[in-house]
């Protein structure tokens, strides 16, 4: 399960979708989820899936791979879907069909479509944001924040920006490496008799002290070392650094851009009209 | 009689946990009582996993093991006891300290075993005193001490709880010269004294030839030989084979029977081998 | 100019809350161009330390260390000497920053501000040097000791040093690890002209330097040919270095009244000189 953390979802694959930059890809996510909750009728949200499920289609994700995402969130999909069901809301037009169920609670054609429609946006919700976790390593992620960021140096955030980029540079890096020392501290104290499993809450708690102190003075100890480390690679902040790998935008990039603000202004039209 | 036997003990790596370990496959051999066993093998070959299921800190996924003729899994609760029975010295044990004071530290397994404080007193000072820790470090910070102090005092804290079998992977990786022969008679002292059986993993078979009285040889997660060490070390071939080899001064001896000087097969030791090319100096000399 | 490093009169002193440490007192060194020297110290030797001062990592307390003729001291060179002098340190993990291998070889040339055609050259260049080219798109996590500190090495040679300063390298790494370590060494120094420092307390490691120098307690004891030093094994045991079985042997061997001399290391040789000792004695 923490592996699935560390190492993102990224699925290999030389798709379409692949291929955008990641600037272009995480721009989108977030107008697509703009478009779905400016989505009030059903039709802007069917323009909005089509979308989506083209996308997952050039992104050559097995469909396996999503609906094992959406097994995980199962339960808060159906939540909602009831607290809608239940939920009359302020829509002052009259039910052509209702049932009660029992005691004061009525379930009507209206508050049924409504709970369809809120669970069909977390659906392609949770969709789309897998595919781009799918689609894009976590250091493209990582990446495309520092770029689309960098604007903020005009107001003076530039070596913010760097920093948070650099931080989530490591934090990948390291991850992994402290997962497995993690795991072979909790060994080494259970060899010694340490019982991690068994006990009230606080003395659970108290079981975990053996493993947080050692874990801590390691960390420590490899911060100041990589520190070192970086300073004897010239390292000197954001200032004069240039990265081997420059994003690019090109025409795949434009294209989807484009496609997307077609869609986007049909909604916003429809929104309109309707 | 055997106080530990491993019968076909398989360990397949199902991918689905985060954490690597190498496969075992069916490996099977037992152990008596005393001996002192290394475990040779390269980077990959399943000698860290073996051991991690000798005190049931990974479960087999086929096959058993048994201590005193009991399978340590018969009773899932007694897990713990087993582990104060075998017990297990990681690589770089020092980076598991956490107490304030060296005391603490070493009291940490044998509080865990649920001894009264007048018993784990005794055992901190038993260990000690076998060990060579000196009494005015037990109040002192574990990590105010060197590498090789932390290295020592993290081995007592496993040392303390009396195991009957005691493990240790890599026990001297990264210590110098001093360091190594602290280590290691450490290790021969509690053997002696409590006539523990002691099973050591090692890269190192000029060390392996001084302290093993077996080897348990594992090539890509199974047990190739157990045999005696002279026993094994004779296979110099087999071993390079399976990219590992025997001890230097054996290699050099090697080297020696090659360009026609009649050197026996069984010298893994300096020792030894001052000692017969002495010999044959001297037997030289008589002959002219 | 012949020195690439001049450690000229250096004091080094650890200043810690409640103690004063003197690490070295009045040390000088030069380090010839393009030439292979190890240097040899058990822990705590001050070895380390050494390391640190020849790229500006630390700053003496006292006198100067110049490389290239420009001092450490001169902040405004900070850089300039961290690229012409690298450093490996002895855990591979804690040396590595990004997790695509040659991303994290990438940092260096980043760093000083390399245009990215450059750059790409730089790290293919540096990966193809240690052999890890293949390896380019993996990542560290997934790679073995010797790998991890192989790469670490290109890490350092992308940025086009003069000189390489290697503390430890191999300490933490296996049989396997260690051997492609120090051919790496060997081979950037004999193909690239690379000078390299090599720290460490394995005897066997210094038998094809230039020059080997013993440390001990901040000071240095020996300093010649590894024929020289090796031949000295009361002395090399008397600072807590490991001394490789073969030396071992044929120290004893002389001991034991055998004529015979113990400047080799490697196998062959010992048992090369063995046999002729034998010989000798039988004609």
């Amino acid at each position: 399960m923490l592996k699935d953390i560390t190492f993102g979802q990224y699925f290999e694959s030389k798709s379409f979708v692949h291929k955008l930059d990641p600037r272009t890809k995480l721009l989108l996510l977030l107008i697509i989820i703009i478009l779905i909750f400016i989505s009030k009728n059903w039709l802007s949200l069917l323009l909005v899936a089509l979308l989506i499920f083209s996308s997952m289609i050039f992104s050559k994700i097995p469909i396996k791979m999503y609906l094992k995402n959406l097994k995980a969130v199962l339960p808060i999909l159906i939540f909602t879907m009831i607290i809608n069901l239940f939920y009359a809301g302020s829509t002052t037009a009259t039910p052509k069909w209702s049932q009660n169920l029992f005691w004061n609670l009525t379930i009507t054609d209206i508050s049924l479509s409504r709970a369809v429609f809120m669970a069909s946006r977390i659906l392609l919700l949770i969709i789309v944001s897998a595919e781009l976790t799918y689609t894009t390593t976590p250091n493209d992620l990582t990446d495309a924040i520092e770029n689309l960021l960098s604007p903020l140096r005009f107001i003076g955030l530039k070596n913010a920006v760097h920093t948070l980029a650099m931080m989530m540079t490591i934090a990948l890096r390291f991850i992994p490496t402290l997962i497995e020392e993690t795991q072979k501290i909790m060994n080494a104290q259970k060899a010694r008799g340490a019982d991690l499993e068994n006990g009230k809450l606080i003395e659970r708690i108290k079981a975990l002290i053996p493993i947080l102190i050692p874990l801590l003075i390691s960390s420590v100890r490899r911060a100041y070392e990589l520190a070192e480390a970086m300073e004897c690679r010239c390292y000197n902040g954001g200032e004069g650094r240039i990265r081997m790998k420059q994003l690019k935008y090109n025409f795949d990039d434009f294209f989807t851009f484009l496609i997307v603000f077609i869609v986007g202004a049909t909604i916003i039209a429809i929104n309109i009209i309707l | 009689m055997s106080i530990l036997e491993v019968k076909n003990l398989t360990h397949t790596y199902d991918g689905n946990t985060p954490f690597m370990h190498d496969a075992v496959k069916n490996v099977s051999f037992s152990i008596s009582k005393g001996e002192v066993i290394g475990i040779i093998g390269h980077t990959g070959s399943g000698k860290s996993t073996l051991v991690q299921h000798l005190n049931g800190l990974l479960k087999a996924t086929e096959g058993e093991i048994l201590l005193d003729g009991v399978n340590i899994w018969e009773n899932k609760k007694n897990i713990r006891a087993i582990r104060s029975r075998v017990g297990l010295v990681f690589q770089y044990p020092e980076y598991q300290l956490f107490e304030d004071t060296v005391y603490r530290d070493i009291a940490f397994g044998p509080k865990n075993m649920g001894l009264s404080d007048d018993e784990i007193a005794n055992r901190i000072y038993e260990v000690c005193d076998l060990v060579g820790i000196k009494r005015d470090y037990l109040d002192k910070s574990p990590f105010d001490l060197s590498g090789g102090e932390k290295r020592r005092v993290a081995i007592a804290g496993v040392m303390a709880m009396q195991p009957e079998i005691i493990i240790f992977d890599e026990p001297v990786a990264g210590l110098d010269p001093q360091g190594r022969a602290n280590v290691i008679k450490m290790i021969n002292d509690y053997s002696k004294r409590y006539n523990a059986t002691v099973l050591i993993i090692s890269h190192n078979m000029e060390d392996m030839a001084l302290i093993a009285d077996k080897l348990l040889v594992m090539n890509k997660g199974e047990l190739a030989i157990f045999d005696t060490t002279e026993n094994v070390f004779r296979q110099h071939e087999r071993l390079i084979r399976m990219g590992l080899n025997v001890p230097i001064v054996t290699q050099v001896m090697l080297s020696l029977k090659q360009k026609g000087i009649d050197v026996p097969d069984n010298i893994f030791t300096v020792d030894q081998a001052v000692d017969y090319l002495l010999s044959l100096k001297q037997g030289g000399n008589r002959n002219a | 100019m012949n020195n690439i490093i001049e450690v000229k009169n250096v004091t080094f002193e650890y200043d810690d809350a409640d103690r004063k440490d003197i690490i070295l007192k009045d040390f000088c060194l030069d380090i010839k161009r393009g030439s292979f020297t190890v240097i040899l110290g058990h822990n705590g030797s001050g070895k380390s330390t050494l390391a640190k001062l020849l790229n500006g990592l630390y700053k003496p307390t006292e006198g100067n260390v110049f490389v290239d003729g420009i001092s450490t001291v001169d902040e405004k060179n900070e850089i300039e000497i961290k690229r012409r002098v690298g450093l490996v340190f002895q855990n591979p993990d804690n040396q590595l920053v990004a997790s695509i291998v040659e991303d994290d070889v990438a940092f260096g040339p980043e760093n000083l501000g390399h245009s990215p055609d450059v750059i790409r050259n730089e790290v293919d260049d540096a990966l193809k040097a240690v052999d890890m080219y293949d390896f380019r798109k993996s990542t560290p996590h997934r790679l073995s000791g010797g790998q991890k500190q192989r790469i670490a090495i290109a890490g350092i040679i992308a940025m086009k040093p003069d000189c390489i300063v290697l503390d430890e390298p191999t300490a933490m790494l296996d049989p396997k690890g260690r051997a492609e370590i120090i051919s790496t060494i060997k081979k950037l120094n004999s193909e690239k002209g690379i000078t390299v420092v090599l720290i460490t307390h394995f005897m066997e490691e210094a038998v094809d330097a230039d020059r080997v120098i013993v440390m001990d307690d901040g000071k240095i004891v020996a300093d010649s040919t590894p024929k020289d030093i090796f031949s000295n094994i009361s002395l090399l045991k008397q600072v807590g270095l490991d001394v490789p079985q073969t030396t071992e042997l044929l120290y004893r061997l002389k001991q034991g009244g055998m004529n015979i001399t113990t400047d080799v290391i490697s196998i062959e040789e010992s048992a090369q000189k063995i046999y002729d000792a034998i010989h000798l004695e039988e004609i």
